[in-house]
């Protein structure tokens, strides 16, 4: 498990659906950076957003509220996926019913695939 | 700061933080030791073991978050965990001596607020006792054996 609460977030197009790819841990401390990534990646309109947590190694519910915050925020048409695989993150995700609200999905690809079906 | 009080306790049955500051870092930092803790004294698989991490950890951020803002003040939280080999269970209590925010904002963020159910959900049996002394949440694991 990771220590200390080191967050690293990169930002990149596909497409037109902006991917989020965060590493390390999503705490309350570390929380509001995936938020500023969030919120800005919205901002430049993209057709999907992809919140990719493969590589993140705790996720608390400071970070499962950026995520469902952001559900809430997005403008109608447009969706956001998580990526999120094992048990630091789709476990806790499913267990408080995140997984209800908006669509998890094991791979990054898995996700990107249900944006050109 | 040195709080006079504080204690540090770490042994194959016991892992006690007493008197940590209510703060986001000394949460973060108790997570990490207390999960070094568990790696290194039980024979858990990652599942079990994230779930123990994050549910002391949500316990511990509420109470970081919340605890002493009506106060105005950063007061301190005790983490103490202790294993009973015999009935191979592992328990755990976060206490504080602050008021938690029990009013529900209004109207309900549905953003905020998972820590308690996750909470419920992670640990075998949880409980929240509330005094005008303070807060205390209890969690146990069963199943927890030493390596």
């Amino acid at each position: 498990m990771a220590s200390g609460s080191t967050c690293v977030v990169n930002e990149r197009l596909v497409g037109q659906v902006a991917v989020i790819a965060t590493s390390g841990v999503v705490d309350m401390i570390t929380a509001p950076q995936l938020e500023d990534a969030i919120t800005a990646a919205l901002a430049k309109s993209p057709a999907g957003l992809v919140v990719d947590l493969t590589d993140v190694e705790f996720l608390a519910s400071a970070g499962m509220g950026v995520l469902v915050a952001a559900h809430d925020a997005a403008p109608e048409g447009v969706a956001i996926l998580i990526v999120a695989d094992g048990p630091a993150t789709s476990r806790p995700l499913k267990l408080v019913g995140i997984a209800d609200i908006m669509p998890l999905h094991a791979t990054l690809d898995e996700a990107l695939a249900t944006f050109t079906a | 700061m040195i709080d006079s009080l504080s204690k540090t306790v770490s042994s194959a049955e016991r892992f006690e933080r007493v008197g940590v500051p209510a703060d986001p870092g000394a949460a973060a930092r108790t997570r990490d030791d207390f999960s070094r803790w568990l790696q290194s004294n039980f024979d858990l698989d990652s599942y079990k073991a994230n779930d123990l991490v994050l549910a002391i950890y949500e316990a511990l951020a509420n109470t970081a978050e919340f605890a002493y803002v009506s106060m105005g003040r950063v007061g301190t939280m005790d983490l103490r965990a202790a294993h009973d080999p015999s009935e191979s269970a592992l328990s755990v209590t976060v206490a504080d001596r602050g008021q938690w925010r029990t009013a529900p904002s209004s109207p309900p963020d549905r953003s905020r607020g998972r820590g308690i159910a996750l909470m419920k959900a992670l640990a075998d049996r949880a409980s929240i006792q509330t005094s005008t002394g303070g807060t205390t949440v209890r969690l146990v694991w069963e199943g927890i054996r030493r390596r």
